[in-house]
Order: C-alpha cells, then structure tokens, then sequence
C-alpha cells in the first residue's frame, strides 16, 4: 500500500483537476497570456527605417551625404525616399509615412568651409522615437568626419600652418577618422520577448499555487478532516505531506506543459533541456516550500488566503514577472535578487541568450535553494503547528 | 431605500474585508509605483567600458564619456562581465578598449574599439548612438593631433593639446531635431501612464473578483430567502448592482486621488475624466455582476477572474500601448472595452481632449455596461423568479 502521503496527494491532485480552476491557472491561462504578449510584440524585435531625405543644397557635402545614406552599408537599416521641400517632409513625418526626415539647408555645403557652418535639421515624430535615434545616428556619424576636419584644419593653423596650405594637404590626406568602433561578435543571441515572458507567466501563476494550496489545507482543518485521520493509525504529518506533495507535482506539471507548449508553438528559447529542467524544479521546490510557510503562519483559512495573495504578488511584482527587470531602476534590479523568481527569470534570461547548458543556471540554483532551505526550515518548525491548533 | 439599504450591505462587507482592501487600494498602488518608474524613458544611458590597459589615451576617452551628460559610465573587470552586463541589460552598450591603445593612437593606422551591443535591439541602439558620438568627438581630436604633428614636427601630446585647445574656438556643424509629428498617439509616459490603464486594468479586475460574493449569496440561497420578505427580485438586482458601481467608483476615485497627490498625475479635463470614470465603474460593475451569474464556485471566481482580467487588460491595451501593436491585434484589442477606455485617457492625457472628444469612446462604453448589465440582469432575475 502507498503511503499515506501520497493517498492525500493524490485525492488532492483529483480535487483540483477535477475543479477546473487548476487548469485554468496552471495552463491556459499562463499559455493565452503568453500567446497574447508573444503576438502583440510581433515584428517589434527588428527595426527597419523609412528616412526621408530633403536636399536643399545639391554642393559637394550634400551630395556626398545622400549618396552615403543610398550606399551599400546602411541598405539593411535605411529605406531613403527623396522629398522635394520641407512642407512635404513634414508632412510624411507627421502622418506617420516615413520615420524621420533629414532636411540639408540651401547653402551647407559652403558653410562648411567658414567659420558659421550651418546645421542639419532632423524631422521626427514623438511617437516614433526609434526611428528618431536611427536617423541621429546617421546624421552624427556624417558630421562627425566633417567637424573632424575642420578641427584639424583649425590646429594646424593654430601649430603654425598657412589656412591655405593645410586645407590643400588635409584634401590630399582623405581622412577617415582615426578612432572607431567596431561591433563584437558577442556570442550571445537576442532575448525574444516571448522568450522572457513565457516563463515569467508560468512563474507568476505557478506562485498561485501557494494561495490555492494553503487555502485547501485550512478548508479541509475546518471540516474536521484531521480528526478524522487522527482516528486511524495514521500521523497528522501525513496531512502536511500530502498537501505539500501535490503542489509540488502540480507545479512540475504545469511550468513543462508551458515550456513545451510555449517552445512549439510560439518559439520561445528555454534553452538546454537539462538545464531549464533544474532550474524549474528548484523553483517548484521554492514555491512547495514557501506554501508549507504559509500554512505555518496562518491560522485561518481566511488569513491563510490574505498572507498568501501578500507574499504572491509581492514576490512577482520584485520578481520582475510583470515588467521586464532590466528596465527597473537599479534599487528594483537588487531587489529582485531577493526572490527566488527574480533568480529563476535571471537563470532562464540567461539560458535563452547564451546558450549554455547546466554552468549558466548554477548562480540561480544555489540562490533559489539557498531560499528554499532557509523558508522549508522554519516551515518545519511552524508547519505542524497547524496541525494542532 | 431597500436598494441603498442594499447597497450597504455590499460596501461594509467590502470595506471590512481587509483582503479586499489589500486588491482594491495597496495593490494597484504599488503596480502604478513599479510600472511608472520602469517606463521613466531613457534619460540616462548606462554604458560599460572594459579597460585592461589602453594607458592614457583610454583614461582620455573613458573621462570624455563619464563627462558626457546623460551618460552614466560603469567600470567591468572583464570582457565576459561586460558582455554578461550587456546581455542582461544593466547597461545598454559596452566598450572594450585594446591594449596598447595608447601607442596604437600616437601611430598611423586606425585604432577599432570593440562595441558590445545587440544591433537589433532598440535601446541599446540608442546607446550605440550616444557612444559612438562620444568616440567620434575623441576620434576628431586624435585625427587633427596625428595631421598637426605630421605637418609641423610638433610631437603628438604636444598637438593633442593644441587640438582640444583649439577644439573650444572651432563652431560645430550640429542636428538639430524638431518634432513634426507632436500628438502622441500613446499616454505620456512615467506615472501618467501607468495610473490610468492600472485604474482600467483593476477596477475591472477587482469587480470580477467580487463577483464570488454574488456566487456566495446565490449558493447560500441568500436571494431566496430574501425573497421571503416583502422585497422584489429586481430590487435585490439593483442594489447589487448599486453596491458593485460603489466600490468601482470609490477604488477609481482613490486611484486617481494617489494618482494626483503621491505621483503628480494630471487627469485631464475634470467633466470628461469624470464621465468616464463613472461609465467605467458601470462597465466593471456590469462585468462583476454578469461573472456572479456565469461562474460555478466562487473558487473559480477568484482563479479565472484575474486571469480573464489580466487577459483582457493586455489585449486592451493596459500592460503596453496598443500602437505599438500590428494592425490585427489593435483590432482585435478593441472587443475589449478596455481598449476604449485607454483611448479615451490617452486623449484626455495625451491630446488635451474633451468630453466632445471621448464622446464616441463613452457611448462604446456605454454600450458594454448595458449589455454586461442587462445579461446579469436577465440571468438573476430568471434564477429569482
């Protein structure tokens, strides 16, 4: 015969498949929030830019500036479309047809050479903002070389060079600038939002478990069942085990249906199997541990209910399970390495952008065990309490 | 006065109910708190810079970026822990400074710094701008030192100080960006974004939470009993509703006035904020009552409501601006009355709009809550008679 604990783990298990409740927060509703979040980023993860290009000019600055913009290197980022003045650009800005403008003044390309240049006018749209710094970027890095050449032009004259002689020698020189960056190969690939927010929805409602699971024990103390079990040779423990074995199978369950379904369908990266697998079950463990606490802390069904929805959406608001951690200030981002999710979002973050295997996740899993010993040995202490009361 | 007595009955338990409380006042607060300071912009830029030993040169450029405003530098041991810092974004872009950089500078040849960024990702590509803006100011300077000390014998140092010398003289040719496009078709961000779509968001959560005291009240035959009395159904019905668009309206009011006072939110337009906030908490109190008469157990009340309510929040555009979405979704978006609701406070918050304005937006709305409204309605009202 099995032992008692699993007897009760098991009629609770029924329970709650039984009451459909359980699916719905174990497993539909963490995969359609997924699903909707992973749709409404759609196409949000590349960019592509239409500018706009009014030349107002046609020198040799301005000239050069357009022909760099339809040139080879920024094919990928740039679609440019010329428009004839300044109103039309606009116009385009501001419905919303092209991204960004570049407006290059009648006159720059004179300018450049005195000692008022004239400046490049940038046309954005506050709802566009991307698109706004793309088309800085190109326009700095255009007029960078240029401000580079007349700083060096105004040195030399300042070292002791005719103006005459050192523009001539500066032309002969075809400068390039001296510094730049170069883009790393970074070994590591894009974290995709779903990526992200798959298993920070399977986190946040397999917290839920903690309510669901606390509140049962307490619904099943007041009907008397634990005098019940008192009356045959069985050890009110059996209970506590019981209640606990099942959230915990019941968190396992849950967070592989998401990592599958979510993998399959949406194309979410949990990254290595192995890896992803130990992390969720330490991370099971942590919740199973955290719902023995509360059951030790609470003395009624209904307090049982209040601590548990303080300590799950606590720890999923610090956990990061809502807004993407890294965009939190820094008190938050240290805040967040006190819950055991913030841990595991960190650990699968990290899984989904290096690809590495069982090393990456073992910061995560020591902390997130670290949590669990520490909260399982007070549940220990206070648990059977309950029992008892 | 039956239906106010009703009505009572409805408020006391919630306001007793410190669990409710918790839902209805500390949560959402704290939701604002966190959303509102996550969605702050992009003011500062935090970049990394590895340096194992560039010398000089690399502490000239490294003091140019921490002296850049709005840049805020920090300082890795490593490559790994840069790219690490990157990955995770603690800071948006890295540079990695070679060794040796110094004399590389003093030659001939280009000198590449190693940038750490993701080209796809939007803010770290604001970061790249910001950087490689600095390096290019840095690059200038280096460019006229190395041309001087050719053209004069001068030696490097000794033009390199002239050229950031005579750097202050020479007048820059700059972008200068204007706006042509200023109506912000999405809420202000910060604080005014979060408190109206968590104000949308959790009155309608919170009412579909409170649906398990009708459940309750159905289950314990309270109905029926007061039935008994000389009270008609569609009494009772009313001041349940009443007793719903109660608490909507009061957890509003109360989101608005944290809104206001701790966040420094400005609502817009008072008469058109007004008339919206009422046909909001109508349109919650329709969704609460019509759940009440839909789910089985107030188990499943309190499993599936916030789930249904987080589902629709989304789709409505409460979690993210709904014109960021495709075309698809932004349609699909507006079966959710949410929607309506965050395009009205974004034209109240965002395009000075009035009660003219969101009227289309009311009268959508109006037609939610009469139709959630009229279905629990109908339902109780066939249960009770």
């Amino acid at each position: 015969m099995a032992p008692p604990a699993l007897v009760i783990a098991q009629k609770d298990l029924r329970q709650r498949i039984r009451d459909r409740s359980a699916l719905v927060l174990g497993v539909v509703a963490p995969l359609v929030i997924a699903a909707l979040m992973s749709l409404a980023f759609r196409g949000a993860e590349t960019i592509h830019l239409t500018l706009a290009v009014v030349d107002l000019d046609h020198g040799a600055a301005a000239t050069g500036l357009v022909g760099a913009l339809h040139g080879p290197a920024l094919r990928d980022l740039v679609t440019v479309v010329d428009e004839p003045s300044i109103g039309t650009a606009s116009t385009a800005v501001h419905g919303g047809h092209v991204g960004a403008a570049l407006v290059i003044p009648a006159g720059f390309s004179q300018s450049l050479t005195g000692g008022r240049p004239l400046a490049l006018t940038e046309l954005t749209n506050v709802n566009n903002a991307i698109a706004a710094q793309i088309a800085e970027a190109i326009a700095q890095s255009f007029v960078a070389q240029v401000n580079a050449d007349r700083l060096t032009v105004a040195t030399a004259v300042a070292g002791g060079q005719p103006p005459t002689g050192a523009a001539a020698a500066l032309v002969d020189a075809h400068l390039a600038l001296p510094v730049a960056t170069v883009q790393r190969a970074f070994g590591a690939h894009q974290l995709k939002i779903i990526s992200y927010y798959g298993p920070a929805m399977a986190l946040f409602f397999l917290l839920f478990t903690i309510s669901f699971t606390s509140r049962s024990f307490f619904v099943d103390r007041d009907q008397g069942m634990i005098e019940r079990i008192l009356s045959a040779p069985l050890h009110p423990r059996s209970v506590l085990a019981g209640k606990v074995l099942s959230a915990f199978v019941f968190g396992i369950v849950s967070i592989t249906v998401i990592a599958a379904v979510t993998s399959f369908a949406f194309g979410a990266d949990w990254g290595s199997p192995m890896a992803a697998g130990l992390l969720s079950l330490v991370m099971v463990m942590a919740v199973t541990a955290t719902t023995a606490l509360v059951i030790g802390v609470a003395r009624t069904q209904r307090q049982a209910e209040g601590i548990s929805s303080f300590v799950v959406f606590g720890l999923a608001l610090l956990g990061g399970n809502f807004v993407f951690s890294a965009a939190t200030p820094p008190l938050m981002q240290r805040l967040t390495l006190l819950t055991p999710n913030g841990w595991a979002l960190r650990g699968y973050t990290d899984l989904a952008t290096t690809g590495g295997g069982l090393s990456v996740v073992a910061g995560p899993v020591a902390a997130i065990l670290v949590y669990t010993v520490v909260v399982a040995a007070v549940a220990a202490v206070l648990a059977p309490r309950a029992l008892t009361r | 006065m039956t239906v106010i007595a009703l009505m009572g009955v409805s408020i006391r338990r919630v306001a007793r109910d410190r669990l409710s409380l918790f839902f209805i006042v500390v949560l959402p607060v704290l939701v604002i708190l966190i959303v509102g300071a996550s969605v702050r912009g992009f003011s500062t830029i935090r970049v990394g810079v590895v340096d194992t030993g560039s010398g000089p040169a690399g502490g000239q450029l490294t003091t140019l970026l921490a002296t850049t405003p709005g840049i805020e530098l920090h300082r890795y041991g490593t490559t790994a822990d840069l790219e690490r810092a990157v990955r995770r974004s603690s800071v948006q872009a890295g540079l990695v400074l070679p060794d040796g950089m110094s004399a590389a500078v003093r030659g001939r040849s280009a000198v590449e710094l190693g940038l750490v960024a993701e080209s796809a990702n939007p803010t770290q590509q604001a970061a790249v701008t910001a950087v490689q803006s600095v390096v290019a100011r840095y690059a200038g300077e280096v460019q006229a030192a190395r041309f001087t000390a050719g053209a004069t014998g001068a030696g490097f140092e000794a033009s390199l100080a002239l050229a950031r010398q005579t750097a202050h003289g020479v007048a820059v040719v700059s972008v200068v960006s204007r706006q042509a496009g200023t109506t912000l078709t999405t809420l202000p961000q910060g604080f005014s974004y979060s408190a109206p779509t968590m104000l949308v968001l959790f009155v309608f959560l919170n009412a579909l939470a409170g649906s398990a005291v009708v459940i309750g009240n159905r289950k314990l035959g309270m109905y029926e009993r007061m039935l008994a009395g000389p009270v008609r159904s569609g009494t009772i019905i009313a001041g349940e509703a009443l007793g719903f668009v109660a608490v909507a309206l009061a957890q509003a009011l109360l989101i608005i006035g944290v809104g206001s006072v701790l966040f420094g939110v400005s609502w817009g337009n008072p008469l058109a904020a007004a008339a919206l906030v009422g046909v909001w908490a109508l349109v919650g109190a329709g969704a609460g009552m019509l759940a009440g008469t839909l789910f089985a157990s107030p188990e499943q009340a309190t499993a599936v409501g916030p789930a249904l309510g987080i589902a629709f929040g989304m789709l409505g555009g409460c979690m993210w601006p709904l014109a960021i979405v495709g075309p698809t979704m932004r349609a699909v978006g507006h079966v959710a009355p949410q929607a309506w609701a965050v395009d009205a406070w974004t034209r109240l918050l965002s395009q000075h709009g009035t009660l003219a304005s969101i009227a289309p937006h009311l009268f959508v709305l109006a037609g939610f809550a009469s139709v959630f409204l009229g279905l629990a309605t109908w339902r109780l009202h066939r249960r009770l008679s």
